[in-house]
């Protein structure tokens, strides 16, 4: 009897890998209950159960949160099961040693309970766990074939060379009908002296040679040219003296190599989830090491890489040691200028993107627009109001509508007046 | 001849010139006009100076250190920021005293009423504070299926079966304190914000 249920143990374990082995090969290593139906309605409603319920934590044939489930009736009872899916704490705290073991395993995380699942409910699940959704390698293969092709194919328009080779051409073109012109004189020209009855002033014509060295001496070209230079030069510094104290471009380099193209571009970040201040305050804030931990106490490296990414490190070091990360400001506002976050966001509805640019595709963030006195007051002359729905412009738009032609303006409303941002 | 030479020394200034920008780049923030106006005399918020040499040069200070030098030595790790003398109690301006549960205490807060009454204005409030704050994890319709969420992992499906019956007490608790993989979301919406968001979460995604 011992021999026989050692064997039978063997001959599990033996299975347990089987399933390991052929987890994706789709081939069916293991016993599934028979009470389990597998049936089209059974496991379509068992689908829309573990959608609704598990799938967050719970893949068929993959650990997740919780273990991969495909297989479940074979290695636990039926009853087992069922008490754990309705309330796995009950069996926890019970003692069961399976209960306790996988409580253990996947790091003392609490499956909520599902006591509202009905017994046919329960069924139903798990003939979808064990008959839904098979893995065909073939189909897998053609999945992931056209993704790539997807991805290949994307990001139209006509490409960066393509425009390069084209300006060449265009370029050796030019080239070739200057030769040619060229060509067509010197030819035109030796036709024309074998004439001998043209007189002596076409003769001249013909042959006249230029005089290089006269043009470049002459006054005419000496002004031209110091008009040209000076020219060049004024420009030069009015454009220099234009970015003193323009900050636009400036990119510092931040003591954590944080990327908003992959937090905001690719996951979809909403801005105000760090800047939580951009509603309700002056300064949209840069955000505290806690707000980054909501993800990151999880995620701890880029794109499922093993270990822990030395720029997340930091944070748990900052996290650590109670210590702030020293984050670089990017748009410093002279102190002589008064700026309010929640006035532009809240009251004009102002998207982040308008002033900050495309942050969502910025690798390391520069600030975008001038932030000049003349860039504020560009946009409060040509921002037209939103006064629908809002009491308070009634009497402002009527007063303004007897004066004027215009929509109401921020400017009409006091947006060019110094004491507003200036005191 | 003499012109012509002139002319040229007079384009390699301008060159240089142009060469040796004023504009920012980088690390380099650009050339700065009448820098006592640009900086802050009072403790900035989210920017200082740190070191006690820069603006020497103009500085008109009584204690000798650079003009533009500011930093809080005072603080710890040279915060501005303090923390809230020891027993005072915040409160805001419709009177919400501060959520004082404690993280286990979910049966007490399953009990706890939402203070906002609910009309339009506070649901629309609500649908644009869960686009902010919740759905890179939970998804616009609250299914556990946003972008960041399938990273981490285990996200609460809000429509599931488990937490349709969940009480708004318990779900502003949650949003609060956090809970299994969710992290702790009090520090970054103010309460009457975590209300109306369970009232959307309530009112809407659950009854969708």
């Amino acid at each position: 009897m011992s021999i026989k249920r050692s064997l039978l143990g063997v001959s599990i374990r033996v299975c347990h890998l089987m399933v390991l082995i052929f987890l994706f090969s789709g081939i069916q290593a293991y016993a599934v209950d028979p009470e389990v139906p597998d049936s089209e309605e059974a496991i379509s409603a068992g689908q829309s159960i573990f959608n609704a319920n598990c799938k967050t934590c719970h893949r068929l044939d993959q650990k997740l949160i919780g273990p991969a489930l495909r297989g479940v009736t074979d290695r636990r009872e039926l009853a087992w099961i069922k008490q754990f899916i309705t309330n796995s704490q009950v069996l926890v705290q019970g003692g069961d040693a399976d209960a306790v073991a996988l409580f253990k395993e996947f790091n003392n995380t609490v499956m909520p309970a599902h006591d509202f699942l009905s017994d046919g409910d329960l069924t139903n699940l798990l003939s979808y766990i064990e008959f839904g959704d098979k893995v065909d390698p073939a189909a897998a293969a053609a999945a992931a074939g056209a993704e790539g092709g997807e991805a290949a194919s994307s990001g139209g328009g006509i490409p960066n060379e393509y425009l390069t080779i084209i300006l060449v051409v265009l370029v050796i073109v030019l080239v070739l009908v200057l030769v040619v012109l060229g060509l067509i004189v010197s030819v035109l020209t030796k036709y024309m002296n074998k004439n001998d009855d043209l007189d002596e002033d076409d003769k001249a014509f013909i042959n006249q040679k230029t005089d290089y060295k006269g043009i470049f001496k002459s006054d005419g070209m000496i002004i031209i040219v110091t008009a040209i230079v000076l020219a060049f030069v004024v420009k030069t510094a009015i454009n220099g003296l234009y970015t003193v104290g323009v900050q636009q471009g400036y990119a510092p380099s931040q003591p954590i190599a944080y990327s908003h193209e992959l937090h905001a571009g690719q996951y979809e970040i909403p801005c105000q989830y760090c800047h939580t201040g951009v509603e309700i305050g002056k300064s949209a804030n840069i955000p505290s090491a806690n707000i980054c931990m909501n993800c990151h106490m999880h995620i701890q490296n880029v794109e499922g890489k093993d270990g822990i990414s030395p720029e997340i490190a930091k944070i748990y070091d900052a996290v650590d040691n109670n210590k702030p990360i020293e984050w670089v400001r990017v748009h410093n506002l002279p102190d002589l200028a008064y700026f309010n976050h929640s006035q532009h966001v809240v009251v004009g509805g102002v998207e982040c993107q308008t002033c900050h640019g495309p942050v969502e595709e910025m690798e390391v963030v520069s600030q975008y627009s001038a932030l000049t006195m003349g860039w504020c007051i560009d946009c409060h002359r040509n921002t037209e109001i939103d006064t629908q729905g809002n009491e308070y412009y009634d009497k402002l738009v009527q007063l303004h509508s007897e004066s004027s032609n215009d929509a109401l303006k921020v400017k009409d409303i006091g947006g060019l007046e110094c004491a507003k941002c200036h005191y | 001849m003499k012109i012509i030479s002139s002319i040229y020394s007079i384009a390699v200034i301008g060159v240089s010139l142009g060469l040796a920008s004023c504009s920012a780049e980088g690390d380099y923030p650009g050339t700065e006009y009448a820098p006592q106006m640009y900086h802050s005399v009072p403790y900035e918020g989210l920017s200082q100076i740190t070191n006690e040499e820069e603006g020497q040069w103009l500085s008109t200070r009584e204690d000798g250190k650079g003009e533009f030098f500011n930093s809080n030595t005072n603080n710890p790790n040279r915060m501005n920021m303090r923390e809230p003398v020891a027993n005072t109690v915040p409160r805001n301006k419709e009177g919400i005293l501060p959520y004082r549960l404690k993280v286990a205490d979910l049966e007490g807060a399953a009990s706890t009423q939402n203070p906002i009454p609910l009309n339009d204005e506070v649901l629309a409030d609500g649908k644009r504070l869960f686009v902010q704050y919740c759905t890179p994890c939970h998804g616009s319709g609250g299914e556990g299926d946003g972008k960041a969420g399938m990273v981490i992992g285990g996200v609460a499906n809000l429509k599931g079966g488990a937490y349709l019956n969940l009480s708004e007490g318990h779900i502003f608790h949650v949003i609060t304190h956090g809970k299994g993989r969710m992290g702790a979301h009090g520090s970054q919406i103010t309460a009457d914000r975590r209300w109306e968001i369970v009232h959307y979460v309530k009112q809407e995604i659950q009854k969708q």
